[in-house]
């Protein structure tokens, strides 16, 4: 037997994808677990040395600083910008993506391919720009101005992700109630819409996560903690010399919460959007 | 009277299509000429043809940032599709507990980028870091390594954070195109003698072309602009070691105030980017 058999031998048991996905898997669990773990953790012990994996007295004490600070505000301002951003992306793209899926008009191929080139264009490229505009208009340091840039950064990809689930839909179904007097309004709201039910969820999420996780315009375009999103709000406990790891990792806690939750509860919908929205073009 | 199908397909699509318009259109044409304007909030706004770009050009610090942008998002883009391959090709063989793997190998895509950073550099950290001490316990170093002190760590050190939170994407791209395969092809290819290295070569990889094209594309276009993690971990330091394209853009903009530099240097960006992935969409599609 020589050493390419064995190779192969080892490769092709039904037990070697678990020796390869058991370490992986903790490594890229890891920071998650610890970053949960530091969040528990005194102010005495985040400097100690040599550095402790457990809480040794766990204590709520950077939960506590973080609620009692401006922080928590990021909190608020996250949610705020990414459930709006969420209602307005939406709205639009489901009529949008109606449209182009729906009905042959002149230029639509051309518009899609448009969309699509919009995200090419790097948000960083556009920082100038949007910052006069912003300006000139009043809506630096306001939610609507967030909001505005994020349904730009979210929408051209939500239109082209709804198209494909409105693409594979049974003409049929909306043929019979077009027969039965609905209008194409209708029969968008009351036979297209219930049915792709998990599409809207899965754009939903998408919308809201992407929102959420933003950092760069977040950071140029709002300059005070009423209006820091969580992403720029954690950095209060990032001094230039000393850094609170606890209240940071609790705050990173807050951070990672809401899409944790989103990933144990609709998993199957995020993945089975993002797969249909990415590979379809 | 009622309006055709044609009409009314082109009126749903028009309000999204204007909004989308006046902030990309608008925003490109003032980006065009402000890069031809001097703009720097001490003299007055005025036409200067080239010379913004030629500034940004001849600045040492372009082509040093420049440098330093290529090796980190071609780093990151390889290691994200290594390690996403392999976890992919490992997750879709298997069907006991393959949820749990699938939802702990996405699961570092819930945090933020820049919080990314930060939990990394807590690790990484020479005083407290645990996998810093425990690299330092196991004997490879002979004191805890002072990674954003050392230029070719620290360059180590951001590309690690960045290809852990890019993980998860590549990973369910590759994953879902593996997964769309046919079970015959691979049953067919077994009873013709063919062991499980050919069956990669010849079936899975040409057939999950697309899910890796489409996650090499994103990858390599998101880590070439982003800044998230090394604004948490090192701010571009030390001494300019992980200082990237997009952070001389923002402190073109908020520490120098220059627009006009910030515009030629953003059109730049804009131009590389765009040229690298016309080519990879163009190759895509042609397949």
């Amino acid at each position: 037997m020589n050493f390419s058999n064995i190779f192969l031998k080892i490769i092709e048991n039904k037990k070697t994808p678990y020796l390869v996905l058991i370490p992986f898997s903790i490594f890229l669990i890891s920071p998650i677990i610890l970053m949960l773990f530091t969040s528990f953790k005194g102010y005495e012990e985040i400097f100690r040395y040599p550095p402790t994996i457990f809480p040794q007295n766990p204590t709520l004490e950077a939960y506590i600083r973080v609620i009692n600070s401006e922080a928590i505000l990021g909190l608020r301002n996250s949610s705020i910008i990414a459930i709006g951003t969420t209602f307005f992306v939406l709205l639009a793209a489901v009529f949008s993506a109606y449209g182009l899926s729906r009905f042959k008009f002149k230029g639509r191929d051309k518009i899609l391919i448009f969309f699509l080139t919009t995200r090419i264009v790097p948000p960083i490229s556009l920082l100038v720009p949007y910052y006069l505009l912003m300006n000139s208009l009043g809506l630096i340091n306001t939610y609507t101005g967030m909001i505005i840039l994020y349904t730009y950064l979210s929408y051209p990809i939500i239109v082209w992700f709804l198209k494909a689930f409105f693409d594979e839909f049974p003409q049929d179904l909306i043929d019979s109630a077009l027969i039965d007097g609905c209008s194409r309004t209708g029969a968008l709201f009351r036979v297209i819409l219930p049915l792709s039910a998990t599409a809207i969820a899965a754009a939903a999420i998408i919308t809201f996560l992407w929102t959420w996780n933003e950092f760069l315009y977040a950071i140029v375009f709002t300059n005070s903690y009423d209006t820091h999103p969580i992403t720029v709000a954690i950095f209060l406990f990032v001094g230039d010399y000393v850094i609170e790891w606890n209240s940071m990792s609790a705050v990173g806690i807050f951070a990672s919460l809401p899409t944790i939750f989103f990933f144990i509860f609709a998993q199957k919908y995020i993945i089975e959007g993002l797969t249909k929205g990415a590979l379809k073009f | 009277m009622k309006i055709s199908d044609s009409t009314y397909g082109f009126l749903l699509t028009l309000p999204g299509l204007l909004f989308l318009i006046i902030l990309i259109a608008f925003p490109l044409v003032t980006l065009i000429s402000l890069s031809f304007c001097r703009y720097d909030f001490i003299n007055p706004v005025e036409f200067v043809g080239l010379e913004n770009f030629k500034w940004v050009i001849e600045d040492r610090v372009f082509w040093l940032a420049l440098v330093n942008t290529v090796i980190y998002s071609t780093g990151v883009t390889i290691f994200t599709f290594l390690i996403s391959l392999l976890l992919a090709i490992t997750t879709a063989r298997i069907s006991k507990l393959s949820t749990l793997f699938r939802t702990l190998i996405i699961l570092p895509w819930a945090v933020p980028l820049v919080v990314s950073g930060l939990v990394w550099r807590w690790m990484l950290d020479p005083g407290g870091g645990i996998y810093n001490y425990i690299i330092f316990q196991l004997g490879f170093v002979k004191e805890p390594l002072n990674i954003f002190a050392d230029p070719n760590l620290a360059m180590i050190g951001v590309i690690l954070a960045d290809t852990w939170s890019r993980i998860p994407f590549m990973f369910i791209s590759i994953l879902a195109s593996i997964k769309s395969i046919t079970p015959e092809l691979y049953e067919a290819a077994r009873i013709d003698g063919a062991n499980m290295i050919n069956s990669f070569r010849h079936i899975t990889l040409p057939l999950a072309k697309k899910g890796i094209l489409v996650g090499i594309l994103i990858t390599s276009m998101f880590s070439f602009r982003t800044i998230d993690v090394i604004w948490s971990m090192t701010r571009g330091g030390p001494a300019k070691a992980t200082y990237v394209l997009g952070l001389e853009l923002y402190d073109y903009i908020v520490r120098s105030l220059n627009l006009g530099y910030a515009a030629a240097l953003g059109l730049i960006m804009l131009f590389l980017i765009s040229t690298f992935s016309s080519i990879l969409v163009y190759y895509i599609l042609k397949r």
